[in-house]
């Protein structure tokens, strides 16, 4: 479904990827981890085709993503869904009005046909009586949910999710994660999660990648996860502040 | 030291080339953006479909025209009753102050009305263009308005760009109209000169071509000013200051730019139609 080849990324003079490779399968649920700044969320961006690769390739099943023009490239990313960390929905529009977004610009859908898939798609994040709010009137669960309902209304093929369950509570969280699994279940939709909170990424993954210093440096199950020997994976997993992940850096700390 | 400070401080030779230089890609970002959202837009009509919302587009005409409509005619009625009136005087001294109403006439149709409605026009809103477009980029919305395969030039800065090209020129035509009935005002007030008399003065004296003139440069305003302002908004980097920082180097470029492209405008149409 989703293919990165050595895939190398640099802003300025910051290395943020130093050739990535990752395989993803279709209706699998890839979570990939790592530190903050460390690159994932420039990964789901790079997919999207929004950000371009210094090197390497990136394939949407038979797209090669950096070498579509931009026609070409719009239509590609009809089939992709993302929702973001901090849910981007277009706070001049109701919660009806984000959802109905790529509908009414993207399909040539009826009214009434329109107004019943969104519909639908708020039932499913349970935010049907919210849809005439705008965003400022949410909580940062509800617009989660309906970023998730946007993301899923041109029924994609694969979604990809940056951070979901940042800045929620915990239950919020877990309602947000199961909201994730069932529909991603229900609708065989193919799914990328980045994240850094490993209770939610253990909880969504049917697979995980460990992205550290530019490199995916591990990928399996999350029971193979829980049980690494690479010290960089068992240093993140445990939250442990001794360890390879912040040699250096945690002197200067520690100093202060 | 204050000849060492002056050193310092003054650009040398090859900060003045980095300047034209930074200068030059600007301008080149503009026309490009300009050229990218017509393809976009042009794309999206020729799938038969339309490019915007029509609400957008009446939203931002309503914004950008009616709204401003105030604004414009008391600052155009203020100034062409200024106008009449101090010029009036001038030209009472040697008996021909019933040249007034021409001047303020051919003065605001051509030049004055189109040129003020433009900065006044930057100034509120291109500035507000910015501001909310750039919000939206700081906010993500843009770049998932993107990631939907939603054109976001179409979508987001083609309906202001189409709205402020249409409405400028009629912004332009009150304040020129505003300016006329000013110095109409004075001309009965303080020179004696009656109002269907004023209107026969003014008839002599303008010619059609200075309106189209000043209608022709009020679109192409229109079209710059919204051009920079959504430029200025969509490229927005480093959060609530740099919506700020875009937000004033929008407004200040939009009328450095009017002014410029009327004064350029200005000299080659004098050099083709001398009088």
């Amino acid at each position: 479904m989703v293919e990165l080849r050595d895939v190398h990324m640099q802003f300025e003079e910051k290395k943020v990827l130093e050739g990535v490779s990752l395989d993803v399968q279709p209706q699998e649920r890839l979570v990939i981890m790592g530190q903050s700044g460390s690159g994932k969320s420039t990964i789901l961006r790079l997919i999207l085709g929004i950000l371009r690769a210094d090197s390497g390739s990136i394939f949407f099943k038979q797209f090669e993503i950096n070498r579509l023009n931009r026609r070409k490239l719009q239509q590609v990313r009809q089939h992709i869904g993302m929702v973001y960390q901090y849910s981007a929905l277009l706070s001049s529009l109701t919660v009806r009005e984000n959802v109905a977004l790529p509908l009414e610009e993207l399909t040539d859908k009826s009214r009434n046909e329109l107004d019943k898939i969104v519909d639908e798609k708020l039932d499913l994040v349970g935010m049907k009586d919210a849809k005439d709010l705008l965003p400022d009137e949410l909580s940062g669960g509800m617009r989660k949910r309906v970023a998730l309902a946007r993301g899923l209304v041109l029924e994609p093929e694969l979604i990809l999710l940056d951070e979901p369950s940042a800045g929620l509570d915990p239950v919020i969280a877990s309602v947000v994660d199961e909201l994730i699994i069932s529909l991603t279940e229900k609708s065989k939709v193919t799914s990328i999660t980045v994240t850094h909170e490993m209770e939610s990424a253990f909880r969504i993954a049917t697979r995980m990648a460990m992205l550290y210093e530019g490199k995916i440096i591990e990928e399996g199950e999350a029971k193979e996860f829980k049980q690494s020997k690479n010290p960089v994976v068992a240093q993140f997993l445990s939250g442990s502040t001794e360890g390879p992940i912040l040699e250096g850096s945690l002197d200067a700390i520690t100093k202060k | 030291m204050p000849n060492a400070e002056a050193r310092r401080t003054m650009p040398g030779p090859l900060e003045v080339v980095e300047i034209e230089r930074s200068f030059l890609r600007e301008l080149g970002s503009i026309f490009w953006f300009i050229a990218n959202t017509f393809q976009e837009t042009m794309e999206r009509v020729q799938q038969g479909r339309a490019p915007f919302r029509a609400a957008s587009f009446f939203r931002e005409s309503v914004r950008a025209g009616v709204d401003s409509v105030p604004l414009v005619g008391l600052v155009c009625f203020f100034l062409g009753l200024t106008m009449a009136l101090l010029t009036g005087y001038q030209l009472q001294r040697f008996g021909t102050e019933r040249l007034i109403p021409g001047l303020v006439a051919i003065a605001f149709t051509r030049e004055l009305g189109p040129l003020l409605t433009g900065i006044m026009v930057a100034a509120r809103i291109g500035a507000a263009f910015t501001a909310e477009l750039g919000t939206m980029q700081v906010n993500e919305e843009v770049e998932a308005i993107e990631a939907m395969g939603i054109g976001p030039l179409r979508f987001l800065a083609a309906p202001r760009m189409l709205a402020l090209f249409l409405l400028t020129p009629c912004l332009s035509t009150v304040s020129n109209l505003a300016a006329v009935f000013a110095s109409s005002l004075v001309c009965k007030a303080y020179f004696s000169i009656a109002f269907p008399y004023f209107l026969d003065l003014v008839k002599d004296s303008l010619l059609i071509r200075d309106i189209i003139t000043g209608i022709l440069k009020s679109f192409m305003f229109g079209l710059l000013i919204a051009s920079i302002a959504c430029y200025r908004g969509l490229t927005v980097k480093g959060g609530a200051a740099g919506v700020g920082t875009n937000t004033t180097s929008s407004v200040v470029t939009a009328i450095t730019t009017v002014i410029g492209f009327d004064t350029v405008y200005n000299v080659i149409y004098t050099n083709f139609y001398p009088t």
